[in-house]
C-alpha cells in the first residue's frame, strides 16, 4: 500500500473549474429575474469564497492539496445551492448558512476524531446528548408531513434525526474500539435499538431503516461474523413483519411500490412527477427554473434528484451520483490506510450510511424501491441534513489522515513524507 | 486491526448493488422515457390532460388535419373531414387510444432521448406529422355509410400506405356532444373500429377456408358439392343461404355456397384450417407498424362437426379485426405479401423513406389460386360493371349476429396496375345481401379512380 504512487490531484484546476460550474448556475438563476439578484449574487459569492479560503488554509495548516472529500462536498452543496436559490433568496441564505454550519461541523468532527483520546472521552456524552435529542423530539414535536421529525425553535427547525446520525457513528466507532467486551457491545445495541425506537415512534421509517443499516454495518465491521448479521436481519424482519401484521397501515403506506402509475394521483404521486419531469428533461435538462416538478411538495427536498434532472439534465445527476461513489471509495482507501479500529469503522460507516440513504432517495422517488422520504446528502434543502452530511465525510477524512505521534511538534508524519518522497 | 480494515472492502459490494440499480434507472429512462414524458398529467404538454402545444398533422395532400394555434388545438376546416378522420387523428384527451394524437404523442411533442422536451419549451411544437390518409376519400367513405355505422379501410397493397380509414359512430372534435358518454348511441365512439374493432366474419372468412382447401385438398377443383339448401353435418346441419345443385368448387365460392364450404370444412379438420388460419395472422397479437391491431380469433371446434363447419363459414366464434382482414386481403393481391397498413408517410424532419412492413406471408402459389377465385367472384357474380375502370377482386360476405340485422362485409382489391388498392368494409346490421359494403367501398375506390392517387 506504502508504494502505491498516488496521483497528483490538481486542485488548482478542479478549484478554477468548479467555480466556473457555480458561476454558470448562478447566472442561470439570476436569469430567472426573481428580483432578489443582489442577494443571490452575494450568496453565491460567499459560497465561492469559502470554499477557495477553506482550500487556501487547509493548504497552508496540512501542507498538502489532498481535498477530494472537500471539493465533492463543495461540487454538491453548489448544486443544492443552486437548486434553493431558483426557488427563493430566503432559501439560498439559508442554505448558505447550512453550508458553512456543516464546513465547521466538519472540522470539528476532524479536530474530535483525529485523537482516539479525545473520541473516548466523548462516547458517553455522545451517547446520552443523542437520546436526548431524540427523546426530546418526541415529547415536543409536532406532526409534520406524517412524520414527528422536526424540532421547532423559534423560526428555526431542526431535524434531531440527522446529528444523531453522526453521534450515532461515532459511538459506535469508538466503543467498540474501546473495548471488544461483550458489555461494550451490549450497551451499544441497546444504545442502537433506542434510536431506532424512537424513529419507529416519530413513523419516520426512511431514517430508522438508515440507521438499523448503519447499524449491521457496525456490527460486522467490528465482528466479521456474517451469521451473526443474517441472524440481526432474520430478527429485524419478523420484526417488521410483526408490526405490519399489527399496524397496516404502515404497510399501506408503501403500497404504491412498483404500482406508482396506477396510483398516479394518489400514493404514487410524486414518484410519477419525478419520473415524469425527469424524462421531460433530457440529457441537458430545460434549464434551471424552467421545469415543473418544482411545483409538486418537496420538489427542492425528497425530490431533488427529479428537479435537478429535469432543469439541469441527466448528465448533471449523473455526476452527483457518481460523487458519491467516490466518496465510498475514498472512504475504504483511508480505511485501509487507517491508524485505528476507530477510523476504519467509522469512516466505513458513514460512506455505508451515506450510499444507503442516498439509494433510499434516489431509487424511492423512481420507484425501484418503496418512497421513504428521505433526502439526498449535501443536496436537499435543510440545514440538519447539510450538517449531518459534512459531519459524516469528516470521519472519512480522517480516517485517511496521517498517524500524529503523541508530540504534535513533529507535526510531518512518516506516511506522508514517504508518500512525498516516492512522488 | 487489519483485518477489520480489510472488511471495510464490503462498502464496495453496496457501490457495485447503487451502480447496478443506477444503470437499471438508466436503461429504464432510455426504455419507458418518451412514455413518461408524454404521461397526460405531463404540465409541460397538456393542461387539464389535453394536448394544446403539438406539432401538426397533415393529411397526404398537405391539408391540415390537425394543429396548435395560442396555445389551443383546432382540427380541420371541414366538419365532415373532422368526424371522418377523428380516429385516425384522434381527439386531444387521449380517449382514442389508437389515434396519432396518442400513439404518436412523443413525436407530435417532440420528445427526444437526448433533449427530452426542450424544443416544445422552448419553439411551443413539437414535430408535424404527415399522414397517408386522404382527407377527401375519408370523407367519401364517411358519407358513403349513410345512416349505418362500421368501418371501412383502403391501403396500397404494394407500398403499405393506408389512404383511408373511417370508424363511424364518430362526433366533431369541435363541437363535443354532451351527451357523448351518455346516450347509448355514441357507445363504443371512441374505439377506431378498423384497428380495434371485432366482428364475426361471415363469408368473407371462406377465403381462409379456400386457401387452406387449396393447401391441403389435393382434387379439391375436381370435387363436386350437392347443395340442397342445407347440409347435414351428422351432429346437426349448417343451412345455406340458397339451393345450388351441383357446383364445383369456384362457383361455391362465387355462390358462397354455406353447404359446399361446410363439406370442405369437414374434409378439412379443424387442425389444418386453424393452421392455414394461423399462417394468415389469426389468434397472434399483430401491429401494423406502430399501430396495435385487436386480435383476431379463430378456434375450430374440434369436437363438433357442425360447429367447425360452421366456424368455416365465418359464424361460430370466429371474430376478425377489419385491418388485420384488410391485409390478408392485401396479401392475396400481393402475390403472397401482405404489407401493414401503415398511416405515417412522413415524421418531423425524418427524411428517411419507411418502408413497408411484411406482416402476412403465403405462398405466392395459393395466393394466385386465391386471386383467380375472388377474380371470378367479380366476373362471375357481382360483375364488372359496377366496379368500372378497376379490374376488382373480392368477397362479401353476411355476418349473422344474434337477435339483430346481419353486418354487411366487403373485402377486395383492384387489379389495376395504376389502382393497387386494397379495400375492405363492414356495414353494421345493413342486413343480409344489402351489399352496402360492396357499394361503400366502392365509393371509396371510384374516389381514388377519379382524384387519383397522389
Amino acid at each position: 500500500m506504502k508504494n502505491k504512487v498516488q496521483p497528483a490531484f490538481r486542485q488548482l484546476t478542479v478549484m478554477f473549474l468548479m467555480t466556473v460550474f457555480q458561476l454558470i448556475c448562478m447566472a442561470d438563476v439570476l436569469n430567472l429575474k426573481k428580483g432578489d439578484e443582489i442577494i443571490i449574487i452575494y450568496t453565491f459569492l460567499a459560497f465561492i469564497a469559502l470554499e477557495w479560503l477553506y482550500m487556501m488554509f487547509g493548504t497552508i495548516i496540512a501542507k498538502n492539496d489532498y481535498f477530494e472529500l472537500e471539493t465533492i462536498g463543495f461540487f454538491l452543496s453548489g448544486i443544492g445551492l443552486t437548486v434553493c436559490a431558483s426557488f427563493s433568496k430566503e432559501f439560498a441564505e439559508k442554505q448558505a448558512v447550512s453550508i458553512v454550519l456543516g464546513l465547521i461541523t466538519y472540522i470539528f468532527i476532524l479536530f474530535v476524531s483525529k485523537d482516539a483520546k479525545i473520541a473516548g472521552a466523548l462516547r458517553y456524552p455522545a451517547a446520552v446528548f443523542s437520546l436526548i435529542i431524540l427523546t426530546a423530539n418526541l415529547m415536543l414535536a409536532k406532526a409534520t408531513n406524517g412524520a414527528l421529525n422536526w424540532i421547532k425553535i423559534g423560526s428555526f427547525s431542526i431535524q434531531p434525526s440527522e446529528i444523531v446520525k453522526i453521534t450515532f457513528i461515532f459511538v459506535g466507532a469508538v466503543s467498540l474500539d474501546k473495548l471488544l467486551s461483550s458489555a461494550s457491545l451490549t450497551k451499544y445495541i441497546i444504545f442502537s435499538i433506542t434510536c431506532i425506537g424512537c424513529l419507529f415512534v416519530m413513523k419516520d421509517f426512511g431514517t430508522a431503516l438508515i440507521f438499523f443499516f448503519t447499524f449491521i454495518l457496525i456490527a460486522f465491521m467490528r465482528s466479521g461474523d456474517i451469521r451473526t448479521i443474517i441472524l440481526i436481519c432474520t430478527v429485524a424482519l419478523m420484526g417488521a413483519a410483526l408490526i405490519i401484521y399489527f399496524k397496516p397501515y404502515v404497510a399501506k403506506r408503501f403500497s404504491a411500490f412498483r404500482h406508482v402509475w396506477e396510483m398516479s394521483d394518489t400514493l404514487g404521486y410524486q414518484q410519477t412527477r419525478v419520473m415524469i419531469y425527469s424524462a421531460s428533461g433530457g440529457l441537458f435538462g430545460l434549464g434551471i427554473g424552467n421545469g415543473r416538478l418544482r411545483n409538486i411538495f418537496a420538489a427542492s427536498t425528497d425530490l431533488v434528484f427529479g428537479l435537478i434532472c429535469e432543469e439541469l439534465g441527466l448528465i448533471v445527476d449523473i455526476a452527483v451520483l457518481l460523487s458519491f461513489v467516490f466518496i465510498a471509495v475514498f472512504a475504504v482507501r483511508n480505511a485501509k490506510n487507517s491508524c485505528s479500529t476507530f477510523h476504519a469503522i467509522a469512516s466505513v460507516a458513514s460512506a455505508g450510511l451515506l450510499l444507503f440513504q442516498l439509494s433510499l432517495n434516489v431509487f424511492g422517488v423512481t420507484d425501484l424501491l418503496p418512497l421513504t422520504g428521505v433526502t439526498m446528502p449535501f443536496v436537499s434543502r435543510g440545514g440538519s441534513s447539510m450538517i449531518c452530511s459534512w459531519g459524516l465525510i469528516a470521519f472519512i477524512k480522517a480516517a485517511g489522515q496521517p498517524f500524529v505521534p503523541p508530540k504534535p511538534d513533529i507535526s510531518m508524519s512518516k506516511k506522508r513524507t514517504s508518500k512525498k518522497v516516492i512522488k | 486491526m487489519k483485518s477489520i480494515a480489510n472488511r471495510s472492502s464490503v462498502i464496495y459490494a453496496l457501490v457495485i448493488a447503487f451502480i447496478a440499480g443506477v444503470g437499471f434507472l438508466l436503461f429504464s429512462f432510455y426504455k419507458y422515457g418518451n412514455e413518461w414524458a408524454t404521461d397526460r398529467t405531463n404540465r409541460h404538454i397538456y393542461s387539464n390532460r389535453t394536448v394544446t402545444n403539438a406539432g401538426t398533422i397533415f393529411d397526404r395532400n398537405g391539408i391540415v388535419l390537425a394543429k396548435s394555434e395560442n396555445g389551443k388545438r383546432y382540427f380541420s376546416d371541414d366538419k365532415q373531414v373532422r368526424k371522418a378522420v377523428l380516429h385516425i387523428v384522434g381527439d386531444t384527451s387521449g380517449f382514442i387510444s389508437t389515434g396519432t394524437h396518442t400513439l404518436f404523442d412523443d413525436l407530435l411533442i417532440g420528445y427526444t432521448r437526448i433533449n427530452g422536451i426542450y424544443s416544445l419549451t422552448k419553439k411551443g411544437t413539437g414535430n408535424d406529422i404527415v399522414l397517408n390518409i386522404d382527407a377527401g376519400a375519408c370523407k367519401a367513405a364517411y358519407n358513403a355509410f349513410g345512416d349505418y355505422n362500421g368501418a371501412v379501410a383502403v391501403y396500397n397493397y404494394k407500398t403499405g400506405e393506408l389512404l383511408c380509414s373511417v370508424s363511424r359512430i364518430s362526433y366533431d372534435p369541435h363541437n363535443v356532444p354532451d351527451n357523448l358518454r351518455t346516450d347509448e348511441k355514441y357507445e363504443g365512439v371512441f374505439i377506431d373500429r378498423v384497428v380495434s374493432g371485432l366482428y364475426t366474419p361471415g363469408s368473407i372468412m371462406k377465403i381462409i377456408t379456400a386457401a387452406s382447401a387449396i393447401e391441403n385438398i389435393p382434387d379439391i377443383y375436381e370435387q363436386k358439392f350437392v347443395c340442397s339448401g342445407e347440409y347435414k353435418t351428422g351432429d346437426g346441419k349448417v343451412v345455406c343461404n340458397g339451393v345450388h345443385g351441383e357446383i364445383d368448387f369456384q362457383k361455391a365460392m362465387n355462390e358462397s355456397c354455406n353447404c359446399a364450404f361446410a363439406n370442405i370444412s369437414i374434409q378439412l379438420g379443424a387442425e389444418k384450417i386453424l393452421e392455414t388460419a394461423q399462417k394468415f395472422g389469426f389468434n397472434k397479437k399483430i401491429n401494423a407498424k406502430d399501430v396495435p391491431l385487436a386480435k383476431s380469433t379463430f378456434y375450430p371446434d374440434s369436437n363438433s362437426k357442425t360447429e367447425l363447419a360452421w366456424a368455416g363459414i365465418g359464424q361460430s366464434t370466429t371474430l376478425v379485426n377489419p385491418c388485420h382482414f384488410l391485409t390478408i386481403i392485401g396479401c392475396i393481391a400481393n402475390e403472397g405479401h401482405g404489407f401493414a397498413p401503415d398511416r405515417i408517410k412522413t415524421t418531423g424532419s425524418a427524411v428517411i423513406k419507411r418502408m413497408p412492413q411484411e406482416i402476412i406471408s403465403i405462398e405466392p402459389e395459393i395466393a394466385n389460386k386465391l386471386n383467380a377465385l375472388l377474380r371470378s367472384n367479380v366476373q362471375d357474380k357481382y360483375g364488372d360493371n359496377k366496379f368500372q375502370g378497376l379490374v376488382m377482386c373480392g368477397k362479401t360476405g353476411t355476418a349473422e349476429i344474434d337477435g339483430a340485422k346481419s353486418h354487411s362485409w366487403f373485402a377486395g382489391y383492384s387489379m389495376n396496375s395504376e389502382f393497387p388498392l386494397a379495400a375492405i368494409c363492414i356495414a353494421e346490421n345493413a342486413g343480409w345481401g344489402s351489399g352496402a359494403a360492396l357499394n361503400i367501398c366502392n365509393t371509396v375506390l371510384h374516389y381514388f379512380l377519379n382524384n387519383g392517387i397522389s
